[in-house]
């Protein structure tokens, strides 16, 4: 028997209205946020394209943190100083809104339209790739705070920079920590979200399994919105010692839920970012705890210090009284790549607004500069395959201790005993 | 060589995907075939439930599965406020009613995940449980997680009640009046906007209720709404449109097509794989996997 409830609406209705609504959508995708036009001289403007919305907005805020924080501090502190008289800094949003098409249109608009003198660069690779020709074609130079794809320095962009480590470095090094500790690993499950970051830190932590003779029985990259019980069923089937996955926090917490509700217990997780992250932990809750992660920075380590912060723990206290909460190491590098900025403007020694030769020589000065910050030595590489990387920070393997605080593993002097195989 | 014990898990894997799959679309299938009304605000509505899941279960002794009934009874009272509005736009003299009805129900998404983002933040939150931990290990077949055992349950037994209402009861048959027609029902006596305020109630409550169970299972985040409003859309492709109970087998089909492509075909191809599946069904049997769905 029919059950049919209505008989005048059709396919072609509902075609058609779905249709509409994509088009509605796109539509609303690009969106500036940033303030007019107007250009004065009296501040250094700098665009920020980065993921405010979307499914990338956790990591755009943690950008976002990262690069007020060095506004308000360098603000507070006089603003930059060029030649004796100082300059304030304004910072002009641009919503990538998690996409590499719409981040590409924001970054036109904000060099056409806000006239801006430099940019700090989007949260995720993706995007950033999809930003820096846009840089290219407009000689305009732009630091990354956060990317961390090899694919980016890949290209030899001239004029993008980017001052966190790439993920090739980050999670090979920690990784090759982990499969160090004792007892030593067999094999390995890897998983990842299939995207440029993602797959690039999956790919470093096969890599650095192979490296170290470690048997790899899967090499398993999936959509960011798969239900991770799949992968998590392989992996179970297959009994690796370790299981390694290369994403973002979202997958992250999707896939340790769906181990935890199969009953899949390998001796250790090791996600490389976000897991010192408070999404990560609220998002897991009790069961982020033994988790290992990779960070560049962290509030208790010591590095050089120097321009701006001081210390790494003077940092993390300026970021606790802006936010309520410890700053992540992409929330450091977004503010370093400013503190660099800092330097490189007070060395060109030029007013704003920059013309298009000033700028041309900030970028030689950044690609020259050796910069002392809270987060460790800033330089660049000049050449090779990670060209404008800074690969100077050195990684560290963390895992999610007592309270789920992070703490660094492995066999650096600072390091904790870790927890492996991991006990719940 | 195929092992046992993987498909096993992998079909397990998948039916209880589409049961998860079908707490959303049968709230969704309802308010298109009874109300002639696209809501692009479906996923949002999980969103909420899930959110509604992480910020009241610990206040609630930490149990999550406490705020089920809670959520129903909430969104049905937001569904019942939402409604008027809804009926405001897509009757009178205004041109093309569904796609006004898309439209707003597109903005309502928005203002319910911009709503939510400053509100709470971007963070992802966990719905805590202590009752559906882990997973039944059942020898020769593979893990039943509690926690999703349990949502595809609810899910069918959700369908199956509101089957029995719309079928069995005279609301249920003023309802089908008004989706059959709304001048003639008006005729006969019945309250058009009371009957489209409760069941656009019932699909609010309904929706928000299996974001809770997906939010346990998941976790609740401001931009999780969007695949779940993909996903009631294919389901009611696959249903065929304004066929209700096709709900259950488009659910499970989705569930298992996408467990079954990930593991044995390779994960990167699961979404290429379902809209290929879409797509093949709307070329070939427009009136769903069934072939009970309307088509003009």
């Amino acid at each position: 028997m029919r059950e049919n409830i209505k008989t005048v609406k059709n396919r072609r209705q509902f075609m058609k209205a779905a249709g509409l609504a994509g088009t509605v959508g796109v539509a609303g995708v690009a969106g500036c946020v940033g303030g007019g036009s107007d250009r004065g001289g009296d501040k250094f403007k700098f665009g920020v394209v980065t993921s405010l919305s979307g499914d990338l907005r956790f990591g755009g805020e943690v950008t976002r943190r990262g690069y007020d924080l060095w506004k308000k501090t360098v603000n507070e502190n006089g603003g930059i100083d060029i030649d004796g008289s100082s300059y304030e800094v304004e910072l002009s949003y641009a919503d990538a809104k998690s996409d590499p098409s719409t981040g590409a249109d924001a970054a036109s608009r904000m060099i056409s339209s806000e006239r801006v003198d430099a940019v700090l660069g989007p949260y995720s690779s993706n995007v950033t790739l999809a930003v820096a020709p846009i840089m290219e074609k407009n000689r305009t130079p732009h630091i990354s705070g956060s990317a961390e794809s090899p694919r980016i320095w890949e290209q030899q962009f001239k004029h993008t920079f980017g001052t966190v480590p790439t993920v090739t470095l980050i999670a090979q090094r920690a990784a090759e920590e982990i499969l160090s500790l004792d007892p030593a690993a067999e094999s390995v499950y890897v998983s990842g979200v299939n995207g440029p970051f993602s797959k690039a830190t999956a790919s470093a932590m096969r890599d650095a399994a192979e490296n170290k003779g470690v048997e790899v029985l899967a090499y398993d990259l999936n959509p960011s919105d798969t239900d991770w019980t799949n992968v998590v069923s392989s992996a179970k089937s297959q009994d690796p010692d370790l299981h390694f996955h290369g994403g973002h926090i979202g997958s992250h917490v999707s896939l340790l839920k769906a181990a935890d509700q199969l009953n899949y217990d390998p001796d250790g997780f090791f996600n490389h970012y976000g897991v010192n992250t408070s999404s990560f932990k609220e998002g897991l809750g009790d069961g982020a705890r033994g988790t290992f992660g990779a960070t560049v920075w962290m509030p208790d380590l010591e590095r050089s210090g120097g321009k701006l912060f001081g210390s790494a723990a003077d940092y993390a206290e300026a970021a606790r009284a802006e936010y309520d909460s410890d700053p992540d190491y992409t929330q450091a590098a977004s503010s370093a790549a400013g503190v660099v900025y800092q330097q490189a403007l007070e060395e060109l020694g030029a007013a704003p607004p920059l013309s298009d030769t000033q700028k041309s020589k900030l970028v030689e000065i950044i690609e020259g500069a050796s910069v002392e910050t809270f987060y460790g030595d800033v330089t660049f590489d000049k050449e090779g395959e990670f060209y404008h990387n800074n690969t100077s920070t050195s990684p560290l393997p963390i895992q999610l201790q007592d309270d789920n605080k992070a703490v660094v593993v492995g066999s650096a002097d600072s390091a904790s005993p870790a927890n492996y195989p991991v006990e719940e | 060589m195929v092992s046992t014990e993987l498909l096993g898990q992998s079909i397990v894997n998948g039916l209880l995907l589409g049961g998860i799959y079908v707490t959303v679309g049968v709230g969704f299938a309802l308010v298109f075939g009874v109300l002639e009304i696209i809501d692009f605000a479906v996923g949002e509505y999980v969103m909420l439930g899930a959110f509604m899941g992480a910020i009241v279960a610990p206040v609630v002794g930490g149990e999550g599965l406490f705020v089920v009934p809670l959520a129903f009874v909430a969104f049905f009272l937001v569904g019942m406020i939402v409604q008027p509005f809804l009926h405001h736009v897509t009757t009178g003299d205004r041109p093309m009613p569904l796609l006004m009805g898309l439209v707003f129900t597109f903005g309502l998404a928005i203002f319910m995940r911009g709503s939510v983002l400053t509100i709470f933040g971007p963070n992802t939150r966990a719905v805590p449980t202590k009752t559906l931990e882990g997973g039944i290990d059942v020898t020769g077949i593979g893990t039943f997680p509690e926690v999703r055992v349990v949502t595809a349950v609810v899910g069918v037994l959700a369908l199956v009640a509101f089957m029995y209402y719309l079928y069995r009861t005279t609301g249920g048959t003023a309802i089908r009046a008004i989706a059959e027609d709304r001048d003639i029902a008006r005729l006969m006596g019945v309250n058009i906007n009371r009957y489209q305020s409760i069941a656009y109630g019932v699909y609010a409550g309904l929706t928000a209720t299996g974001g809770v169970f997906i939010g346990l299972i998941y976790s609740a985040g401001p931009g999780m709404g969007l695949q779940y409003t993909a996903f009631a859309f294919f389901m009611i492709v696959l249903a065929g449109l304004g066929y209700l109970p096709g709900i259950i087998i488009s659910g499970l089909v989705l569930g298992l097509a996408q467990s079954l492509t990930a593991v044995y075909i390779g994960g990167e191809l699961v979404f290429f794989v379902l809209f290929g599946m879409i797509y093949v069904l709307l070329l070939v049997r427009p009136e769903g996997l069934l072939g009970k769905g309307e088509v003009s």
